[in-house]
């Protein structure tokens, strides 16, 4: 009975998201010819960019992974939380600032003289990509270095072998499967971001969207959604191959490096912040100082919270079903599976399919309510996915413990299940409000008239050319997204504790 | 900067700058707003991107003058916009009173999808000759230019055929994303046909240079990057308003797509009395003068004169071509695509 419930629930998420996908098959129905040569290009470039942006995320990410699970640092977590930020700057924003800092006649040439080259292309668009991508592999990779005891790395040193062939040969190979997640996490959202690549003026799947969209060719846009779905259905299939390893409880390795060695490792780090953070916020202060501060309205910042923080509590409440039937069965991981596509559809024709949906229920068209739904739409898969890893961290034993001593079902999941997991469910949320806070296009199709955030107005001032004005409220933005984020990986922090405090093994 | 002087020019219907000293060139053309009837009560307007700061600022003015209207207002990008219009009048759902766009294109898509009631006489009949729609009204116009750099290119040498600037021994910037050109090539479509439209893309195609937008053109030009380029006129114009010295002239190609003076306008899309009367403000001449003064915008009521700058325009002979027409821009695109220019 109960347990009918919960599947209910978990079906109410899948066609939630699955919703979107039909509008765009009525819609892109009009449109006759399906594939064609040029189509073909736009793929290549595309799984290009996917494969390269992966790769630079793999590249970044990794070692620093490594550090920062293994090496005694001092301010451990203030590093992390630095190489983590990137996540907290939308890409789009980066790229902008990038793009206006660097090449003949942009910033940096303007302030110092000194003529940079300009990123751009399939180069400029894969470096940008990969860092604002490199924390989701950081992220992942780190998690899993973290579960493994360090018996077996010290069991190689005593047989000679030296510590970092060690780490190459014994640690990295077990953490295959976070540094294969997080990857794709870095190739999706790399199939899927707009902003960056149409910056960087190359070619994708999500520009030829728009430019279609922008001529009228709805139909057509529609249709080039649903291939790109076809894409983004493969990177998922990908993501469920990559099979789960279950590591022996124990401690996680710690090195003591020297003086030098922080220090070496300190100055490989910083180049990283400096492009992916120091820049943009650097950027956005120059235009302050140049253009001085306008008035800004208070209310703006709290709509875009208030939207955002329903999303995530929204997110949150829907994702606790979704990740308990994912546990088990082929119908459980099927709907898990299904909630992940609102992700990958991009924001423009993801709120055009949402007027037309809006406009089936005309009482909830551009209400707050609705506008709260595309963002749940949207974002679920990070709020399942964070739920996931904390349920799947838990020990059934101590559920079967309850159910031995009388507690039934429900009550196990309110007192056990429930208090276990909170932290992880915080963290799927804060990842949830950190996308809708951001989130653009949707939100300028859906939200109530007049309902102003902190993205639309961005968007109004730079459309405007009033740079100046756009520097409050994107740093704002970037503020209430670091708290987010912080929030984020205070759940991480309590899965890393749960991880490694000791042998409650996970023999299930 | 110009952007500056837009920031400061707010109350622009307010009494003060009613008595600016620019208003004599409009002389007697145009309604003023004292004549217009008081606004009252509630219009939704879907407003597109485009020339944000300034058409934000005559709105604000509009509502300051009119305390009991109440002005909900959308953002969003033109094409965005068009399409949920579209949809929400399918679905029987009409949210927008008004859709303001930069785009004629989009504006004849949202009007031939809607029907919107005829506009009336008295208000239609304030537009230049050529520029009378009755469901839709445009409200500025802009021209396509070929702005030079004088140092490389002495004027009498551009010729006035489009066509014939393919054969031409120079070096071209062009900005085929942008909208603007898209609708140019649409012109060049429904003036010369698909075959010659294609074969002049090919031939530009040997001697241009990219750029990402229209003023990156121009300023392309004024670098000498490259020694001419095609244009809306207002770049040009507004470059050299900070930078009087730039090293850029303007030509004009005679009687083709090359010289198409494209238009913003507005939909009444409901036809309501006071979603028209909203439009009669925009032909205000206070309000045509301020958008020619400030951005350089071709007024669109009858006898204005040309914007500061673009006295030319007197003298050229822009085709004649229906604008909505230029919502057509799917076949432009393939066109553009097969070209390899896109």
């Amino acid at each position: 009975m109960r347990r009918a419930a919960v599947y209910l629930l978990a079906l109410c998420a899948a066609a939630l998201a699955v919703a979107p996908l039909i509008v765009l098959a009525l819609l892109a129905e009009d449109f006759a010819s399906v594939f064609d040569s040029r189509n073909l290009t736009l793929l290549f470039n595309t799984l290009l960019l996917a494969a390269l942006t992966a790769a630079g995320s793999v590249l970044i990410g990794v070692p620093l992974a490594v550090i920062t699970a293994f090496v005694a640092l001092p301010g451990r977590r203030v590093w992390l939380a630095l190489l983590a930020s990137p996540l907290a700057i939308p890409s789009y924003l980066g790229a902008f600032t990038i793009y206006a800092a660097f090449g003949p006649g942009g910033e940096i040439e303007g302030l110092s003289g000194l003529t940079t080259p300009a990123f751009q292309g399939l180069i400029g668009s894969a470096i940008i990509m990969a860092l604002y991508t490199f924390p989701f592999v950081l992220l992942t990779t780190r998690a899993a270095l973290l579960n493994q005891d360090r018996s077996l790395i010290l069991a190689a040193r005593t047989l000679g072998i030296p510590l970092h062939e060690a780490l190459l040969r014994v640690a990295l190979p077990r953490a295959g499967r976070g540094i294969a997640a997080g990857a794709l996490l870095a190739a999706l959202y790399a199939i899927s971001d707009f902003g960056t690549p149409s910056i960087m003026n190359f070619d994708t799947f999500t520009r030829l969207i728009y430019v279609e969209y922008n001529a009228y060719g709805l139909s057509q846009a529609a249709l080039f959604s649903l291939q790109l779905m076809a894409l983004v259905g493969l990177v998922l299939f990908l993501e469920s191959q990559v099979g789960a390893v279950r590591e022996r409880p124990g401690e996680a390795l710690l090195i003591f490096p020297s003086r030098a060695a922080v220090l070496a490792l300190l100055a490989s780090v910083l180049p990283i912040l400096m492009f992916a953070i120091v820049l943009p916020l650097g950027v956005f202060a120059l235009w302050l100082a140049r253009e001085g501060a306008a008035s800004f309205d208070v209310a703006i910042a709290w709509n875009s919270t208030y939207a955002s923080l329903l999303a995530a509590a929204g997110a949150a409440a829907l994702a606790i079903p979704v990740a308990l039937v994912a546990q088990k069965g082929f119908l459980g991981k099927t709907l898990e599976r299904l909630c992940y596509f609102g992700f990958g559809i991009p924001g423009i024709v993801m709120g055009t399919a949402l007027v037309y949906l809006g406009l089936r229920l005309p009482m909830l068209y551009q209400t707050l309510a609705l506008l709260v739904l595309a963002y749940l739409m949207r974002f679920l898969p990070l709020a399942i996915g964070a739920t996931r890893a904390a349920l799947d961290k838990l020990d059934n034993s101590t559920m079967n413990a309850a159910r031995i001593l009388g507690a039934n079902p429900g009550e196990v999941f309110r007192r056990v299940t429930l208090p276990l997991t909170t932290r992880g469910i915080i963290a799927g949320a804060a990842l949830v409000f950190l996308e809708a806070m951001r989130e653009l296009p949707a939100t300028l199709l859906l939200a109530p008239t007049g309902f102003e955030t902190l993205a639309t107005y961005l968007w109004r001032v730079y459309e405007a050319g009033y740079f100046g004005r756009a520097a409050i409220p994107g740093l704002l933005l970037v503020l209430l997204s670091i708290a987010g984020l912080v929030m984020a990986l205070a759940g991480e922090a309590d899965r890393d504790r749960m991880s490694t405090s000791g042998p409650q093994g996970a023999t299930a | 900067m110009y952007r500056r002087r837009f920031l400061q020019s707010a109350a622009l219907l307010s009494g003060g700058t009613l008595c600016s000293p620019l208003l004599p060139a409009f002389g007697s053309s145009g309604v003023s707003v004292d004549g217009l009837p008081k606004l009252k009560g509630n219009l939704t307007l879907y407003l597109g991107r485009g020339e944000g700061g300034l058409y934000e600022n005559v709105i604000k003015a509009i509502e300051e003058r009119n305390p009991d209207l109440e002005l909900g207002i959308r953002r969003g990008p033109t094409a965005a916009l068009a399409n949920a219009i579209v949809a929400e009048h399918q679905a029987g759902v009409e949210r927008a009173d008004l859709f303001w766009a930069v785009d004629a294109g989009a504006i004849g898509m949202v009007s031939e999808a809607v029907n919107p009631r005829d506009l009336p006489g008295d208000l239609t009949g304030q537009l230049k000759d050529g520029f009378r729609y009755s469901s839709w009204t445009p409200v500025t116009g802009r021209v396509r230019t070929v702005p030079f750099n004088p140092q490389r290119v002495g004027a009498g040498e551009i010729p006035s055929d489009i066509v014939a600037l393919t054969n031409i021994d120079k070096r071209v910037g062009w900005a085929p994303a942008y909208a603007s050109f898209q609708s140019f090539v649409t012109a060049m479509r429904i003036l010369r046909g698909d075959d010659a439209t294609g074969s002049w893309l090919q031939g530009m195609d040997r001697i241009a240079r990219r750029y990402a937008g229209e003023l990156g053109v121009v300023m392309g030009v004024e670098r000498g990057e490259v020694d001419l380029g095609f244009a809306n006129h207002y770049y040009t114009l507004r470059l050299k308003a900070g930078k009087p010295d730039a090293r850029v002239g303007l030509a004009f190609t005679d009687n083709d797509a090359g010289c198409l003076v494209n238009a913003s306008g507005i939909v009444a899309i409901n036809g309501s009395e006071l979603a028209q009367n909203f439009v009669r403000y925009l032909l205000t001449k206070e309000v045509q003068s301020y958008l020619s003064r400030e951005a350089f915008e071709i007024p669109m009521i009858a006898d204005a004169p040309a914007p500061p700058g673009l006295e030319a325009l007197a003298s050229v002979q822009p085709p004649r071509i229906d604008l909505t027409q230029l919502a057509d821009l799917r076949p432009t695109l393939d066109l553009m695509r097969d070209a390899g220019v896109l």
